[in-house]
């Protein structure tokens, strides 16, 4: 579904990425590891067409997409979940949502039956509809950024480290609903520090050093890799 | 969803009208000057507020557009015997056609290099009104006519802040449609986030580019607001200080607020003539209290009047 073929990029005279060659397959469920600045998070901006890549190519369902607009890449079908609390704080959670569906936003009627499956996902979330979104707290921000990026009816979904933050109870929580969307056929690349969670949850792995892909393959294979266990996994 | 306007924002416009037409006959003509320049600088502030409070940018340019949109109309009326309306129009369109030039030009420019920009814009324009001797009269300024309405006759002070309450009202319904529609959530989005905005699938670039051009236009119809009650222009009024004093109103009433900046605006914009009678002899401290103030406001209530008046009714909430 996406293919990344050895794409660099770079900001100003710093390499970000070097080379880097990535796919995702429909229906599945891939993951991005990697140490702090490994590039991760550059990569998918890459992705989304927030950062240009120098080199390389990108494809999403047979077509080329990098060199194009970030909201032609939305309209795709690409969305992100940004890293952090990226939420517009002084706006209610239900107003976070509606723009979420910026690209659906001549649609109103489907915006509404979007939103009311984002609370069937997040009930949590439609108690909080009226609140500003700066008043939740750090987990139902993280749930309202997925909830946002939903809401542009993506096909894959790019997350990064959405479990930043987060209590280790709330991150299993997270990541039962990373598999949960994936059952309803969402594709998904997601980017962790957690790398121990992440390759559970996943089928494939990447891990990326220094801007280049160092290991990658089926995440049971990377779990008992001993070079990966060693520098991600801790043990 | 890109919600209709409260019960509050379409009362405020009718109340401004209201009072317009029942008070003038109470006021002298003193107050009824006051009165109007307050409302040319709730139209400026208002204008100004899109790009900083709501749309998060900087500009430094408005005072040029202030300029332009008075001198466009007063020299089209004066010179050309164009009549007020029409001129007011083309002002707005010289203005946002002007401002969108900017926009693409600085497309590439963040920041403090496009607020840098801006500045360079407003010298640029002051420049103009100094030099085209001609067409502006140069630093002499201009005499000015009064307004031609066009569809009626206008004699007084009275009428011609009729007219400019009129405006305002009309402007403050735009200002309340606007920050509601779908371009107002985009404006909020950019200010909080560029980069979730974007990965939403808002253009940023244009977004900024509209957000300039509506503001440009404000301060525009500001400029012509002008024109309606002055007889004289000259380029000192739009030089760098009234750039300042507008940022102060903005400070002091608390950028992104509507009724925020608008008590901003009057504040400080009824300060000079209260300053005039109680410093009197020592006017030169007049530059010391505006610094004060803005210091002061600052300080101790960072978010402007808006701000404060927001904590106090949440303080009031949660004591009962």
């Amino acid at each position: 579904m996406l293919k990344l073929e050895g794409i660099s990029a770079s900001y100003g005279a710093v390499q970000a990425l070097e080379g880097v060659s990535l796919e995702v397959e429909a229906g599945k469920i891939a993951c991005l590891l990697g140490a702090n600045g490994a590039g991760k998070s550059s990569t998918l901006n890459c992705i989304s067409g927030v950062v240009p890549i120098r080199s390389g190519a990108i494809w999403f369902d047979g077509q080329r997409i990098d060199g194009r607009s970030i909201e032609q890449i939305v309209r795709h079908g690409i969305a992100q979940v940004p890293e952090g609390r990226e939420i517009y704080p002084e706006m209610s959670v239900a107003d976070n949502l509606v723009l979420g569906a910026w690209i659906h936003r001549r649609d109103t009627k489907q915006v509404r039956n979007d939103i009311a499956r984002v609370y069937e996902i997040f009930p949590r979330l439609k108690e909080r509809e009226q609140q500003h979104a700066g008043t939740l707290s750090g987990g139902e921000q993280q749930m309202l950024m997925i909830g946002r990026a939903l809401m542009s009816r993506p096909r894959l979904l790019l997350m990064d480290e959405p479990s930043l933050g987060l209590s280790p109870v709330l991150v299993e929580k997270l990541f039962e609903v990373i598999e949960h969307l994936n059952q309803t056929g969402l594709t998904i690349l997601l980017v962790e520090q957690n790398a121990q969670l992440a390759l559970k949850t996943s089928e494939y792995g990447y891990i990326l050093e220094n801007g280049e892909m160092a290991f990658h393959g089926p995440s049971g294979e990377l779990r008992s890799n001993e070079k990966v266990r060693e520098a991600y996994l801790g043990t | 969803m890109y919600g209709s306007l409260t019960r509050y924002e379409l009362a405020w416009p009718l109340v401004v009208v209201a009072a317009a037409v029942l008070f003038p006959p109470y006021l002298n003509n003193y107050l009824l000057f006051v009165g109007s320049i307050l409302l040319v600088y709730a139209v400026l502030a208002l204008g100004l507020d899109l790009i900083m409070g709501h749309a998060g940018q900087f500009a430094l340019s408005h005072v040029a557009f202030y300029g332009i949109g008075a001198y466009v109309t007063a020299i089209l009326q004066s010179r050309y015997g164009v009549p007020f309306p029409i001129g007011l129009v083309a002002a707005i369109v010289v203005s946002a056609a002007l401002a969108a030039a900017i926009a693409v030009a600085s497309v590439r420019l963040r920041h403090i290099y496009l607020g840098l920009a801006t500045v360079a814009f407003a010298a640029a324009t002051h420049w103009v009104f100094e030099h085209w001797r001609n067409l502006t009269g140069g630093v002499d300024g201009m005499r000015l006519p009064p307004a031609d309405f066009m569809f009626f006759r206008a004699v007084g002070d009275a009428a011609n802040f009729r007219v400019l309450a009129v405006m305002f009202a009309l402007i403050l319904l735009a200002t309340f449609l606007l920050v509601r529609s779908k371009l107002g959530r985009s404006m909020a989005a950019i200010r909080d986030s560029e980069h979730v905005a974007a990965v939403s699938g808002i253009s940023v670039a244009r977004t900024k580019m509209w957000v300039f051009m509506i503001s440009s236009a404000y301060a525009s119809v500001a400029g012509s607001m002008l024109f309606v009650f002055n007889s004289f222009i000259s380029p000192i009024d739009f030089t760098f200080a009234p750039a300042v004093l507008l940022l102060t109103m903005l400070v002091v009433g608390g950028m992104g607020s509507i009724p925020g900046v608008i008590v901003g605006a009057f504040l400080l914009g009824i300060l000079p003539e209260v300053l005039r009678t109680v410093l009197r002899n020592y006017l030169v401290w007049q530059e010391f209290v505006y610094g004060l103030i803005l210091v002061l406001s600052i300080t101790l209530m960072p978010q402007g009047v808006a701000g404060l008046f927001k904590k106090l009714t949440a303080k009031r909430r949660e004591a009962k």
